[in-house]
């Protein structure tokens, strides 16, 4: 047994000598995390990080990127904090690395992206949502996810197409996300001939709607939906104390309620509606990933952040193959170029954008208990307002 | 008026919260001087306390129990490896002690049970509202504002009924004289600690049948809440920790309701500027008491 172990150690070690100096200097493309394992941003930068990590295994067993690039992740666990964020961007390029990895939120990703800009190492956001991201940063920054203003100009076309005149938006001032798309949200609206009849606002964590619920309540003229961003935990306790209240005006919302929280609300949540960044209708390229993620994990994809993190490296692999090189600027100009990738979660397209991705977004009702499509796709370029 | 009544009711559930996480840090701090931040992770002990018992198939009445009784064990246990061998350390030791429980017990919630947060279901028929002369009572709320009066008035028979409550306010003011008086000085502060688990795990209970899940971070929030409570009240007073909940329950619910909508997003700015006021008026906090004593 010793010996046994003895000899798998020289191997490696010689395999490990004899490969080295090759991949390190041109063939192998290091791609760096600087996300969050830890802290607030985990939850989304965990299932992201495990879809990508699916997509570099399936690449790497077929020889990697076309054949002859095959992917190293270095991952740096950034506890969600922004300036750890940009001290391990800075590390992770000074071990050379080729693409940058940024966590799920613009604050971090913008820390991350002052030092990638500079030193031209093209940079992707998890699944951060904020459309002014990358022009906050430059041409090296990129987003995978569908922006804010594009999930608002969804709502907002459904919102006046189901005949709802009037709306109360909820939002807080505590992050980018639950400010901004109801605001765009409200915008959109307001363009196509609906009203605001009011705005509330909470705190982040706070989970106590008593004194909201009680002003939606005593609105005249009542409003016809409430819009908001909220997401946990802060959505089940604010629907919670609302329907208690006596108060069922539609609810539309936004992708960070599509949890198994959100389920587990039952009737509370029966009719919402919400943006999603993907809907596994069966048959669909997505439905068909979820199975091979459960085949291969044991586990049941719980959130579309694992999809979103596989089409990232399914990104990535189409950008390396039109650059034909792992050289970063050459990356970022093919990336630039992108073209309706085929994701699981549908057509990703970068060409024309200023760096977040057009893709589509699904409309998804809750009924039941469970998923009903309403509406997927890209909404027009004329609806989505300016970032 | 209706609306104003509405409000004092949603104020007095609030508050009520508040009141006891603040009461949980008073009873530790009262006796060994020490401001437990690891104080909201027993909530979230209680939290996932609650999920795995529901997982097990225990019916939803014996979880509640269940859920409350990880928090205490988990109190008892943080006392015994952590703060025991700290115990009359300097104020900054055990302040630096606790973060790190606090920090470390995250962690371990995060990479060993769920980064994400956890559904619990919660009966449905909990989501439902009491009418009382046309006013919306939420069962929740409801059975908070309950379970804190219920937990005040325990609390108070306690420490004015029974040797270890007797003794436990003796402590507060003077541990040496206690010790002098043959009380052992571990079962007074293990009592404290599970008082104070007790107290965050019924918060905890609470606090999760509201949001329906639970999360590794869910305790930074209330307990730093609980924390400014404490700090109104007077560190250390346990009527003045209840004093304190209550007035930042109601100072939130009614700035939140009555503050023009083009200044609600300064709500908690203005809520702190109340709560600066008052240390200003009463530096050592509404209802301080004269010396501190510690072990």
């Amino acid at each position: 047994m010793k010996s046994k172990i003895k000899a798998l150690c020289i191997t490696t070690m010689l395999s490990g000598m004899a490969l080295s100096p090759l991949p390190a200097t041109a063939q192998e493309l290091l791609i760096g995390l600087a996300t969050a394992q830890t802290g607030n941003l985990a939850p989304y930068d965990q299932p992201s990080l495990k879809g990508l990590e699916m997509a570099v295994e399936e690449i790497n067993a077929t020889g990697g990127i076309a054949g002859k690039f095959p992917i190293k992740l270095i991952i740096k666990d950034t506890r969600s904090d922004a300036a750890q964020t940009a001290l391990a961007a800075q590390e992770l390029i000074d071990q050379g690395v080729n693409i940058m990895i940024t966590p799920c939120d613009a604050d971090p990703s913008i820390a991350a992206g002052q030092i990638t800009q500079a030193a031209q190492i093209p940079t992707f956001s998890f699944c951060a949502t904020t459309p002014t991201m990358p022009i906050a940063v430059g041409d090296y920054m990129f987003g995978n996810y569908p922006a804010d203003n594009v999930q608002a100009a969804v709502l907002a076309n459904h919102a006046i197409e189901q005949g709802y005149k009037r709306a109360y938006i909820l939002k807080s001032p505590d992050s980018a996300y639950t400010l901004k798309l109801p605001e765009y949200f409200a915008t959109s609206f307001k363009a196509k001939g609906g009203e605001i009849v009011g705005e509330g606002t909470f705190s982040m964590g706070q989970q106590d709607f008593g004194a909201e619920v009680t002003k939606i309540k005593a609105l005249n003229p009542a409003p016809d939906v409430i819009m908001t961003a909220a997401y946990e935990p802060d959505f089940p306790a604010f629907i919670r104390q609302l329907r208690s209240a006596g108060v069922d005006t539609p609810i539309l919302g936004s992708d960070g309620i599509d949890s198994p929280t959100t389920f587990g609300l039952g009737k509370l949540v029966e009719g919402v509606v919400f943006t999603a960044a993907g809907f596994a209708t069966e048959g669909s390229p997505l439905a068909k990933f979820n199975a091979k993620y459960k085949q291969r994990t044991g586990q049941e994809p719980d959130t579309n952040y694992i999809a979103n993190g596989y089409d990232l490296g399914k990104v990535i692999e189409a950008a390396v193959t039109k650059a034909d090189g792992i050289e970063p600027t050459a990356i970022r100009n093919a990336i630039a170029s992108l073209e309706k990738v085929p994701g699981v979660t549908g057509p990703i397209t970068y060409v024309g954008t200023q760096g977040m991705p057009l893709r589509s977004v699904a409309l998804v009702r809750i009924k039941d208990g469970g998923r009903e499509l309403v509406s997927q796709g890209v909404p027009a370029a004329a609806d989505v307002p300016a970032p | 008026m209706d609306m104003f009544l509405q409000q004092l009711v949603n104020a007095l559930s609030l508050g009520g919260t508040y009141a006891l996480l603040a009461l949980g840090l008073a009873v530790v701090f009262s006796i060994m001087g020490l401001i437990n931040f690891a104080h909201g992770e027993l909530m979230t002990a209680a939290g996932y306390g609650l999920i795995f018992s529901l997982l097990l198939g225990v019916p939803f009445a014996l979880a509640l129990p269940a859920a409350v009784v990880v928090a205490i064990l988990l109190a008892v246990l943080m006392e015994r490896v952590a703060f025991r061998s700290v115990r009359g350390a300097s104020g900054t030791t055990l302040l630096l002690t606790s973060f790190a429980v606090s920090a470390i017990i995250r962690v371990l919630f995060q990479n060993f049970i769920s980064a994400r947060p956890m559904a619990v279901r919660i009966p449905m028929a909990l989501s439902g509202t009491i009418e009382i002369a046309g006013l919306h009572l939420g069962i929740i709320q409801a059975i908070s504002i309950l379970v804190t009066i219920a937990m005040l008035v325990g609390l108070n028979l306690f420490l004015h009924r029974t040797v270890l409550g007797r003794a436990m306010r003796a402590a507060a003011e003077d541990f040496a004289i206690v010790r002098l008086m043959g009380i052992r000085a571990n079962a007074v502060v293990a009592t404290a600690f599970a008082i104070s688990g007790l107290l965050a795990g019924v918060a905890g209970v609470l606090w999760v049948a509201q949001r329906g899940s639970v999360d590794p971070l869910m305790g930074f929030l209330p307990v730093l809440k609980a924390f400014i409570a404490a700090i109104i009240g007077g560190l250390g007073s346990l009527s003045g920790a209840v004093a304190g909940g209550f007035l930042l329950g109601f100072t939130e619910v009614f700035l939140q309701a009555f503050l023009p909508e083009s200044l609600l997003s300064y709500r908690d700015a203005f809520a702190i500027i109340l709560v600066i006021a008052v240390l200003l008026y009463a530096p050592q906090g509404l209802l301080a008491r004269r010396t501190v004593v510690k072990l």
